[in-house]
């Protein structure tokens, strides 16, 4: 009997019994394919690679498992429900009673999420492991034009829009944002939540275009589990700091677009009761009268007083921020050390946005980094004449007056100093000049063959210069840009210290090549004198290199291992050839400007 | 009727701007005479027009009859024509003339109608007029102004909406607001007229001065006053049709607000799914390329981008680093939608698996081999170079004692050199290219077996001292007529034959020869004739007795090469896919070696007899321990093309496979007294340099001496 057959009424067993392909699952639900890819997007139910492809290699294969889960889910028995609802429906619009379509669409059940996620995330950390996607695709969709035809509604992009600013909102109140990066895609932001490092990409805030080649379904029966997911994140987010979710906004920031610094506003001003309010004042003479109310107050009123002094003078909100950072910084117990070095980082600076620059996402980066923030408009916490401001963020020549008591720096820098956790010089980042390179935060030097910019070594520098002086204050450490000094002082970067050790090893391989060299000359001489009779081998002779034990030993490993090792000495080879490629680019580049020069 | 013949014939406008002028009902009153008055005219004027004829002819059907009553009304009409204005009469001289149309009296006074009827327009489109007059002639089109002249007046006409273009009669007509009003009117299916109105005030025709009584003089009812019962019935129904719950209610609409899901998750450490849950490997983190402002050097030059052109679609790298100057100019990024999408394909058709990460060296893979310094003495350089062969030499071979070497050629010759020195010794010409030498093992007899074509040369070298020699001659001296007795007795596969020329013995075979292998013991020796597809290919010859045998096994297989083992009685065969391990005593198969190549092409034995290499024409080299099992220990694919010999050192734990790509591999071949240890295998050296000849490359045997 042949190995494979199997007689009728026996069971299955092995890869053919634990696994079926999509097709026999499909027929084993008893629903059609569009719904079956649904199911599997909610319950994250992904195709398994079984051992042996019984079927062949080009079907998709299912574990019985998932599938029996599957197959015992509510969710299912819903969306049956749902479409005999539409059938309903249909049917009458095509009596034309349009009441009762009406009251049938409004009553098409609705399939519960949260019970799925609980399920796929049974902790709240799982969940945070896994929000980078959901975080991503919901800031793109925060971008996307509604369009009815697609399916995109307005309400779907407004709530994505909603839920992106509220955790933009906790980040920033908890300062947990630790790296920023512009690229040309949109704007990568890190962020550490619970030992959980997350990292998400914003669009950058222009009209994004929908292609035709892209299935919108698919997408949003992504956002489908996705919206949900980051509502109970945030409302778990909230809840942990002790704020209503969702939080209400003031309408009239909400109308200017302006959620964000609304949102932040409202939870520095509703968490203020947890903080013993004995910190001095920037304006204690104003404030007084007024903080005094909120200590007696229960948390209802809270939202009400922050909607109060936010009508008072512009500089009042500020001036509450501020007060809340200082108070906070002072009991500090919930802060880790990280969280604070990025809570002070701008806790000096008090910036000023023009016009033209990404409002949203400076209005978010600098408050998470503990700096005050205005901009150009209504209802902005200080007008553009006030003296205290230190920095005017501006993306193009100012045709106006010109403030002397501050500096006027690209947008770049802001980022550039939230990367590097210092204050950065402004000379080159002012207006008019082309920005040093900006640097991804995300690529690590350590990692062996890494090629490191010049602008990263002077970062280095000027971090180190930072630690060591105790004043960390904008513009003091020019003295320390001299690289020469710096290695006096010890501090060699560690890059440049492999880069050392790298070439010392070189030079010594060198040697002992010439070494050998040398003794093999030799030899030859003397094998030379002794035969006389025996013809002169030449060189080309017999090569014998180092290149032939490589080759010798390849051949004695299994042939998988050997595979292995080619695929590794191709992947080696490609990484080296990539920062070959860089290295002459940068040769050549300097070639070009000592020419001009 | 009659304003359905003027809308036909006139422009509507036209006719509109009468009836503001006059009156409603003058102008029926005016039609009505002009009706009258042109079949009057008709009757009493001889030359009727065409046009009007029709309808004059159905009035006047009897016309005799009605001339006395019509000449009285005319009469009257008459009177009333003059009484009234001027346009009437004109209206009735226009008649008179023969116009189509019953128009009014005012259209005469604009410009010549045309009188075309109603015929398709485009038979005019490329004649200079549009059409007739009254009076036959032509009506010229008028100059047509530039689009941008007319375009310039348009705009700079505030009543330009008010104006349409009149195409039978090539003018523009501007509409009054009256009769913009009709035209709405007519299009909202209301009557068109601007002073009807629709809901005139009700006027009561009843006269109630002298009405006493009430129309009814019931009294209320009672039902006015009491509630219905029958509604008291419906509601009770309804109630009870709820308490029942026949009734159901719209649920109010839930909300779906979030709220603390992961209340209390710090029990929970597993996943509810028991199969094992892979998280999505998240996205890799951009680097510096991906910068809106990256450093210089990461910006490829335009020559780089033009190069990708030329790489396969999925070597082209697929972001180019871009360079912005400002933050404010960059542009939005086109393929978002495109790089979600594909995430979230990836998240939802990929099947994950959990690869460990290869994070080693590549190094370490290597197997950890001591270091060659150690192997030492192994061949490391070429040494010496006999030279003197015109063809390739096809295998070499050192007399037991290390000090002559022998080599046979393709080009027919066998020499004998000194190895230390390089000298040539001795040089035979044997006329058929050598397949095949090798040194009888005994120290003491210094002859040579030598393969070419079907013949097998057993030569004195005329090495050694006297009683040396003395004793080789004996072994060489053999009866020719012996010979030819047994070719009387039946075919023999081997003559021995005296050859006079070199002075040895020549058998002779019936196929070729390919190799020659000698017995330890240096007397027994074996042929192996590949050629020959029955089981006679591999013989045994006896030098002392002059005798040959054919083995009496069965091989199943073309035999390549033989070779004994070198301290038992113990005989390999090694035919294309296997080797066959014979014990000659018992005359029987102790083993059947496994090869797994496709085509082996030499064989040698370890000089401790318990392994071999077989080296094989795809150039691979299989070392066999025979105390293992019965598939190569170890299979090293060496060489890129066919292996021409393999061969084990004599005393140094060495061993070598030479090739036609003309290169010599050394080996390092430890084999342990210990059976638990394996034997260590470790490459050492490329020998290199060979000349390629004769397109098949050189083929050497190489031989370790020392």
């Amino acid at each position: 009997m042949p190995k494979h057959y199997r007689p009728a009424g026996k069971k299955k067993e092995g890869n053919a019994a634990k696994f079926v392909t999509r097709t026999q699952a499909l027929r084993l639900l008893q629903i059609n394919l569009p719904l079956f890819r649904k199911l599997c997007i909610l319950k994250g139910i992904t195709p398994r690679e079984p051992k042996k492809k019984f079927k062949g290699n080009d079907k998709t294969y299912y574990h019985v498992k998932d599938i029996a889960f599957l197959h015992h889910e509510p969710l299912l028995e819903m969306h049956r429900a749902i479409r005999v609802h539409e059938r309903k429906i249909k049917k009458a619009e095509a009596k034309k009673n349009v009441e009762r379509a009406n009251r049938l669409r409004e009553k098409t059940p609705k399939p519960k999420i949260d019970r799925i996620i609980r399920q796929r995330y049974p902790r709240f950390v799982d969940a945070l492991g896994e929000l980078d996607d959901c975080l991503t695709m919901v800031h793109l969709f925060a971008t996307v034009p509604a369009i009815e035809d697609k399916k995109i509604g307005v309400d779907l992009v407004t709530e994505c829009r909603k839920l992106a600013h509220y955790w933009q909102a906790f980040i920033a109140r908890t300062h947990r944002l630790r790296k920023t990066f512009v690229s040309v895609k949109g704007i990568y932001y890190q962020a550490e939540v619970e030992g959980q490092t997350i990292t998400w990409l914003t669009p950058h805030a222009l009209q994004q275009v929908v292609p035709d080649d892209v299935d919108i379904p698919t997408m949003l029966n992504f956002l489908q589990i996705y919206q949900p997911l980051l509502s109970f994140v945030n409302f778990h987010l909230y809840h942990s700091i002790n704020l209503k979710y969702p939080p209400m906004l003031d309408p009239e920031l909400e109308a200017l677009a302006l959620e964000i610094y609304a949102l932040i506003r409202y939870a520095h001003a509703n968490n203020k009761p947890t903080i013993p309010e004995t910190s001095q004042l920037v304006e204690p003479e104003q404030l007084e009268s007024k903080l005094d109310a909120p200590e007696i107050q229960n948390k209802k009123s809270e939202l009400r007083l922050a909607q109060l002094q936010h009508q008072l003078p512009s500089n009042e909100p500020g001036a509450l921020m501020n007060l809340v950072e200082k108070a906070a910084g002072e009991d500090g117990e919930e802060y880790d050390e990280e969280t604070k070095q990025c809570k002070n980082l701008f806790q000096n600076v008090k910036i000023f946005l023009s016009r033209e620059v990404p409002r949203e996402s400076l209005l978010f980066v600098i408050p998470a980094f503990g700096g005050m923030v205005s901009w150009e408009g209504k209802n902005a916490p200080f007008a553009e004449s006030d003296q205290s401001i230190t920095h005017q963020i501006v993306d193009r020549d100012a045709q106006g007056h010109r403030f002397l008591s501050r500096e006027y720096v690209q947008p770049q820098w802001v980022f550039d100093c939230v990367n590097a956790r210092i204050i950065l010089p402004t000379e080159n980042y002012m207006v008019g000049r082309i920005p040093p390179p900006h640097l991804s935060p995300f690529v690590d030097y350590d990692e062996e063959g890494s090629y490191v910019p010049e602008y990263a070594k002077t970062i280095k520098h000027l971090q180190a210069a930072a630690r060591k002086e105790v004043l960390p204050l904008p513009g003091v450490e020019k003295d320390l840009e001299d690289p020469q000094n710096l290695l006096a002082e010890g501090i060699i970067d560690r890059a440049a210290a492999n880069q050392a050790a790298k070439e010392k090893q070189k030079l010594m391989v060198l040697e002992k090549q010439y070494h050998e060299d040398l003794k093999k000359e030799l030899q030859g001489d003397t094998y030379t004198s002794e035969g006389s009779t025996i013809k002169d081998k030449t060189s080309t002779e017999v090569i014998h290199t180092g290149e032939s034990m490589k080759v010798d030993t390849a051949m004695l490993i299994s042939r998988k291992k050997r595979k292995l090792l080619e695929a590794m000495e191709i992947s080696n080879k490609r990484k080296q050839n990539k920062y070959d490629t860089i290295i002459q680019r940068k040769k050549k580049l300097d070639e070009a400007q000592n020419q001009s020069s | 009727m009659v304003e359905l013949d003027n809308q036909k014939e006139a422009p509507l406008p036209s006719d509109y701007n009468e009836d503001s002028d006059d009156s409603d009902n003058t102008q029926l009153s005016d039609e009505s005479d002009f009706e009258d008055s042109s079949a009057d005219n008709d009757s009493d004027s001889s030359s009727g027009s065409s046009d009007s004829d029709s309808k004059s002819e159905l009035e006047d059907g009897p016309p005799a009859q009605d001339n006395s009553g019509g000449d009285s009304e005319e009469a009257e009409s008459q009177d009333e024509d003059d009484v009234k204005s001027e346009g009437g009469s004109e209206g009735s001289d226009l008649h008179q003339e023969g116009g189509g149309a019953e128009s009014d009296s005012s259209e005469d006074e604009v410009a010549p109608r045309n009188t075309i009827g109603e015929v398709p327009l485009k038979w005019y489109e490329d004649e200079p007029h549009i059409g007739y007059d009254i009076k036959g002639k032509k009506i010229k089109k008028k100059e047509k102004e530039d689009k941008l002249g007319s375009f310039l007046a348009n705009v700079d006409d505030s009543k330009n909406w008010r104006k349409i273009y009149d195409e039978y009669n090539d003018e523009v007509v501007e509409l009054t607001k009256d009769e913009i009003k009709i035209v709405r009117k007519l299009m909202k299916n209301q009557a068109p007229h601007t002073d009807f109105d629709p809901y005139p005030t009700y006027v009561d025709w009843f006269k109630w001065d002298d009405a006493k009584h009430p129309l009814s003089n019931a009294p209320e009812p009672k039902r006015r006053f009491i509630p219905s019962k029958w509604e008291a019935k419906k509601v009770v129904q309804y109630v009870r049709a709820i308490r029942n719950g026949s009734i159901t209610f719209d649920k109010p609409k839930e909300e779906d607000d979030s709220y603390l899901l992961w209340e209390d998750d710090s029990g929970l450490t597993e996943k509810a799914n028991h199969l094992a849950y892979v998280p999505a490997p998240k996205q890799k983190l951009p680097g510096h390329d991906e910068s809106y402002n990256p450093p210089l050097e990461y910006i490829p030059t335009q020559e780089e981008i033009n190069s990708y052109q030329l790489m396969y679609e999925e070597d082209r790298p697929k972001f180019i680093p871009k360079r912005f100057t400002s933050m404010r100019s960059i542009p939005a990024y086109e393929n978002a939608m495109k790089e979600s999408f594909e995430r979230c394909l990836d998240l939802y058709l990929c099947p994950r698996v959990r690869r460990k990460r290869l994070n080693i060296d590549p190094e370490s893979l290597k197997p950890k081999l001591p270091n060659k310094k150690e192997l030492k003495p192994y061949p490391i350089s070429c040494y010496i170079e006999y030279k003197g062969h015109e063809g390739a030499v096809t295998s070499i071979s050192v007399e037991a004692s290390g000090q002559w070497m022998a080599s046979g050629s393709s080009d027919g010759t066998v020499r004998v050199w000194e190895v230390e020195t390089g000298r040539c010794l001795r040089r035979w010409e044997i006329g058929e290219a050598v397949n095949c030498v090798t040194w009888n093992p005994l120290p003491g007899i210094h002859i040579l077996a030598v393969s070419m074509g079907q013949d097998v040369l057993l030569l004195n070298t005329g090495l050694g001292d006297e009683e040396e020699q003395q004793r080789i001659k004996e072994l060489l001296l053999v009866d020719s007529p012996k010979a030819s007795d047994e070719t009387g007795k039946k075919a023999p596969s081997v003559t021995w034959l005296k050859d006079d020329n070199h002075d040895g013995i020549r058998l002779r075979h019936l196929k070729t020869v390919t190799s020659v292998e000698w017995h330890r013991k240096g007397d027994y020796f074996s042929t192996v004739m590949p050629a020959d597809i029955l089981f006679k290919s591999v013989l045994i010859h006896q030098l002392s007795k002059k005798l040959s045998q054919k083995l009496p096994f069965n091989l199943r297989g073309l035999a390549v090469r033989s070779t004994f083992h070198p301290s038992r009685s113990i005989f390999f065969i090694c035919t294309k896919k296997t080797v066959r391990v014979y014990d000659l005593l018992k005359r029987k198969l102790i083993k059947k070696l496994d090869t797994g190549l496709k085509e082996a092409s030499s064989i040698a034995v370890h000089p401790g007899g318990d392994n071999l290499i077989v080296g094989s024409k795809e150039g691979k080299l299989c070392w066999f321990d025979m105390d293992l099992s019965s598939k190569p220990y170890k299979t090293l694919k060496c060489h890129p093309k066919d292996i021409n010999n393999v061969v084990f050192h004599r005393s140094y734990p060495l061993f070598a496979s030479c090739s036609d790509d003309s290169t010599a591999y050394v080996f390092h071949g430890m084999v342990y007294s210990d059976l638990n240890q394996n034997p260590l295998i470790v490459p050492l050296e490329i020998l290199r340099g060979h000349e390629n000849s004769n397109g098949r490359g050189e083929t050497s045997f190489c031989d370790i001496v020392n």
